[in-house]
């Protein structure tokens, strides 16, 4: 860590000599071990040996941007000098602030040393559960591996900040064939600070896996409907927090003004039974993020509240440009939770008439607006209260902001994959299609 | 240039496996303007060392962040140390790979341009944008170049220094419905190259500008799709995207072993006999590529495959380790993104062949349906099931071109949705820019003629 700290602070130096009114490094050392199965085989045995330097600093108020991997003096040197002829060649734009209040902190997290017997007799293990326990389903790629790492943030206005420690992740693709039938792929990472249980008790793996054993019989929707769909929680995230995220609450769409939601802080966006949050500090959540691109400190904080906006996602560069108030944490999706509801996913299903369960939501990138359309991957038809047959060649359609208006219900069920806490969530109105 | 380190080390290589040591460097640059501002301004130079060493079936693989002979010699030691792990964890006792006839291959250096010439470049683009549409509520440029420099030397096969650089510029134009709903239209510029060759000219690009302008103003006026199975034309663009996603992707050997759809369709008709689709390696229609490769990351030499002719499924696209399984020719599909990764088998230029019928015959062949010009996305399954994101288009009634339509998607399954290409335009488009997604982001090229066809589209 010392030497970690001797080179972001050479940086600041120089960086400073040459000119820089304000600078910020990111020095980053890692390791990491990585097993790979192809088709339920162990193919390869990675270890990776790696370093990055991240340099941003501010010139007039003019910023540049750098990364480069190594540590020798020469190509620090350099990194410094095309940071500063990058900012020189942009303009100056008040709006661009590094975190200017000192600080100094240490954080850890996991184990820097990998036990690479245990991480393979997890990974064996895991494929001998699901050959016993699921034998339609094949394992098209699975990854697992610990990535240790120590990073040191470093400011010129006095910030120091360390973050040591290791995790392990699970990364497995699959589907399920039977002679020459073969459903939709699908896939899930898991991230676990130790191997203290095995792979296939971590989040949903086992009900996921029996759902795509199940969708072996399918058959494509006949017609249009207009109905319930329930996303379970990667198709949430991907199609729901995804467009909220990139669509309506981060920088771009609101410098623009582009976003829908730009003007409804303080107002009802979404049913009052929905809430998320972003919780990058929040005990399910392994290595989450401590500090921010600009350097301030990660907090964890509510976008919406009982349906109501409460934040939006803004770096202290977007917070300026629109006069709004920076977020704790920013990025994709940085560890979002949402508070589990009464009902389990069999009684929310009880409820509908007509609709369909989605596992994966594979579509165009959403309309500024909102609207999408995509293929229902991975899903099933509800009917009168059932689970009646699994879906191929089924799209659905319909518009993110009304979908959160016409939330119908949350489940109890939940899943935890050290990324977050997400529930499944049922949307009424959404179109239906088929052949 | 990478100065050279690895190639004096070639007498550390174990004789009883295949070995491949890899010195790569990855540059990339990054300018983005939104609606006037830099939000953007940033460089990355990545380099490093890496070793894989192939031994009875298993690979182990090691890299490090540094370019220095010790930096070789310790991964080599690693990667053999990991192979090792493996055969005495799970033996699989496979036998050696089939070796190939060695060479070596060098390519062309690559400039590094200043960023400031990134920036002047895009801000002239702005200016006009600016002086001639005052009124759109947001545009965005992007100027972006990456490229990946790389020194191989392997035990058997062809040893290269290679270079690929691409550079384009994104352009994002938003403007409003009547209803007050943002729409927006995007368009990319660009292909291999650095930045200063590709663009030196920024008035060459306004009567861009000027159309891009127009579809937006179309599409601000522009109708929901009506959603179902309907009868559309696509434009070059989209056929390139379906060569690639939908078809290519399911032809992949590692993935044909993971359970793709294709591992049962081999010598039989996966398509309509107009159809002949191929992954071409550096030269294509007697010209050269979107993004040519001479050699991949194992030292396999690059040659094409016939993935599709006349409608019957050919071949696979492999590495040395899958064409062995298969009782294929391995043909440079294996490459690697990054040092730190390791060779995946990938597609370089996937393109179906073009036909014999005009773009406006084709139109007005269709009674009600659709001309669908371009895509930002798309995705698809072992299954051959595919989707698109369609982001211009237009309808099509009684032969005629009509309104354009707002973003939405259109899926099928591959090879049902290929039987029904029943026609097949004379003129080729390709596209290069953005990335492939599969374990590393990877620059492909992907092209085709309009298709006539069956899908199913999203909408209301």
């Amino acid at each position: 860590m010392e030497k970690l700290e001797r080179i972001a602070q050479y940086l600041l130096d120089t960086a400073k000599e040459a000119g820089a009114d304000n600078v910020l490094c990111v020095v980053n050392e890692t390791e990491t071990n990585e097993f790979n199965m192809l088709n339920g085989e162990f193919s390869l045995l990675r270890t990776m040996f790696d370093r990055s330097v991240q340099l941003s600093l501010l010139m007039d108020q003019r910023k540049g941007t750098i990364t480069v991997n190594s540590f020798e003096k020469e190509a620090l040197l350099k990194a410094v000098e095309d940071c500063i002829a990058s900012a020189k060649s942009a303009e100056p734009d008040a709006a661009w602030e590094f975190d200017p209040e000192p600080r100094d902190e240490s954080f850890t997290e996991g184990t820097l040393i990998c036990d690479k017997e245990r991480l393979f007799e997890r990974t064996q293990e895991l494929v001998d559960n699901i050959t016993e326990r699921h034998p339609k389903i094949m394992i098209e790629e699975l990854y697992t591996d610990h990535r240790a790492a120590r990073t040191v943030l470093k400011t010129s206005a006095g910030i120091t900040s360390r973050i040591s420690g290791g995790c392990y992740n699970m990364s497995l693709t699959y589907s399920a064939h039977e002679g020459e039938k073969g459903t939709n792929f699908y896939y899930g990472d898991t991230k676990l600070l130790s191997l203290d249980r095995p792979f296939i008790d971590c989040g949903l793996i086992e009900w996921e896996l029996d759902a795509v054993e199940r969708q072996l019989d399918s058959a494509p929707l006949s017609g249009k409907f207009t109905g319930t769909v329930v996303l379970a929680p990667n198709a949430l995230a991907d199609l729901v927090l995804g467009t909220m995220s990139w669509n309506f609450l981060s920088d771009t769409p609101l410098i623009d003004g582009t976003s829908i939601w730009k003007d409804k802080l303080g107002e009802s966006v979404a049913d009052e039974k929905f809430t998320l949050s972003f919780e990058p500090y929040a005990a399910d959540v392994v290595a989450g993020g401590r500090f921010t691109e600009e350097g301030y400190r990660a907090e964890d904080f509510d976008v919406i509240r009982e349906g109501k906006l409460i934040s939006f996602m803004l770096s202290q560069y977007g917070a300026n440009k629109t006069g709004g108030v920076r977020a704790g944490v920013k990025g994709y999706l940085p560890f979002p939770h949402i508070p589990a509801g009464t009902k389990t996913l069999e009684e929310i299903i009880g409820g509908i008439r007509r609709g369909v369960l989605v596992m994966r939501f594979s579509g165009g990138e959403p309309a500024p607006s909102g609207e999408f359309s995509g293929v229902a991957k991975n899903s099933f038809l509800i009917e009168n209260g059932k689970i009646a047959t699994a879906l191929v060649e089924t799209m659905i359609s319909g518009n993110v902001a009304d979908m959160l208006k016409n939330i119908r219900a949350i489940s109890s069920d939940v899943l935890k994959d050290g990324y977050g806490s997400l529930p499944f969530m049922a949307f009424d109105g959404v179109t239906v299609s088929g052949k | 240039m990478l100065q050279d380190t690895i190639s004096a080390k070639k007498y550390l290589f174990d004789p009883d496996a295949h070995t491949e040591l890899r010195l790569q460097r990855n540059r990339e640059r990054d300018v983005v303007l939104l609606s006037g501002d830099i939000v953007e301004n940033s460089r990355s130079d990545v380099a490093g060392v890496s070793a894989r060493v192939y031994r009875g079936g298993r690979y182990g693989f090691s890299s490090m962040a540094e370019c220095s002979e010790e930096a070789a010699e310790r991964v080599l030691r690693a990667a053999s140390e990991n192979a090792a792990f493996m055969n005495a964890h799970s033996p699989a006792g496979k036998p050696a790979l089939r070796s190939i006839t060695g060479g070596r291959i060098i390519c062309d250096t690559i400039n590094d341009p200043a960023q400031q010439i990134y920036t002047d470049f895009i801000r002239e683009l702005d200016n006009y944008i600016v002086k001639h549409y005052p009124k759109l509520i947001s545009r965005q440029l992007n100027a972006t170049e990456d490229s990946m420099e790389k020194l191989l030397v392997v035990s058997d096969g062809v040893d290269a220094h290679t270079v690929l650089p691409r550079s384009y510029i994104y352009m994002t134009l938003t403007s409003e419905t009547k209803a007050g709903m943002p729409v927006n239209v995007f368009r990319a510029f660009g292909g291999e190259g650095t930045f200063d060759v590709n663009f030196t000219d920024p008035a060459a690009y306004f009567p861009e500008v000027d159309k891009l302008y127009e579809r937006l103003m179309q599409k601000r006026e522009g109708v929901y799709a009506d959603a179902g199975l309907k009868t559309v034309i696509l434009s070059g663009e989209l056929t390139g995207m379906l060569s690639h996603e939908a078809v290519g992707h399911t032809v992949e050997a590692d993935l044909v072993l993971g359970g793709s759809v294709a591992a049962h369709m081999l010598h039989k008709q996966v398509a309509s006999e107009l159809v002949t689709l191929s992954d071409f390696a550096h030269t294509a229609f007697g010209e050269r590529c979107p993004l040519p490769v001479f050699v991949d990351d194992e030292g396999t030499p690059a040659k094409d495959v016939t993935l599709i002719k006349d409608g019957i499924l050919t071949g696979y696209m492999n590495s040395r380790e899958t064409a062995q399984r298969f009782g294929m020719e391995p043909c440079g599909n294996a490459r690697a993104w990054l040092f730190s990764d390791e060779p995946l088998i990938r597609m370089r230029n996937t393109a179906i062949h073009p036909g014999k019928d005009k773009l406006e015959d084709m139109i007005a062949s269709v009674d009600d349906g659709y001309y669908l010009t371009a895509t930002e996305n798309g995705q698809a399954d072992t299954t051959g099931e595919f989707m698109f994101g369609i982001t211009m288009g237009y309808e099509i009634k009684k032969g005629k071109l009509g309104r354009a339509i707002l973003d939405t998607t259109i899926s099928g399954v591959a090879f049902d949705m290929l039987k029904t290409v029943d026609m097949v335009g004379d003129q080729v488009e390709w596209e290069s820019f953005g990335f492939c997604g599969k374990k590393q982001p990877m620059p492909v090229g992907l092209g085709g003629p309009a298709l006539r066809c069956k899908v199913l589209i999203g909408g209301r």
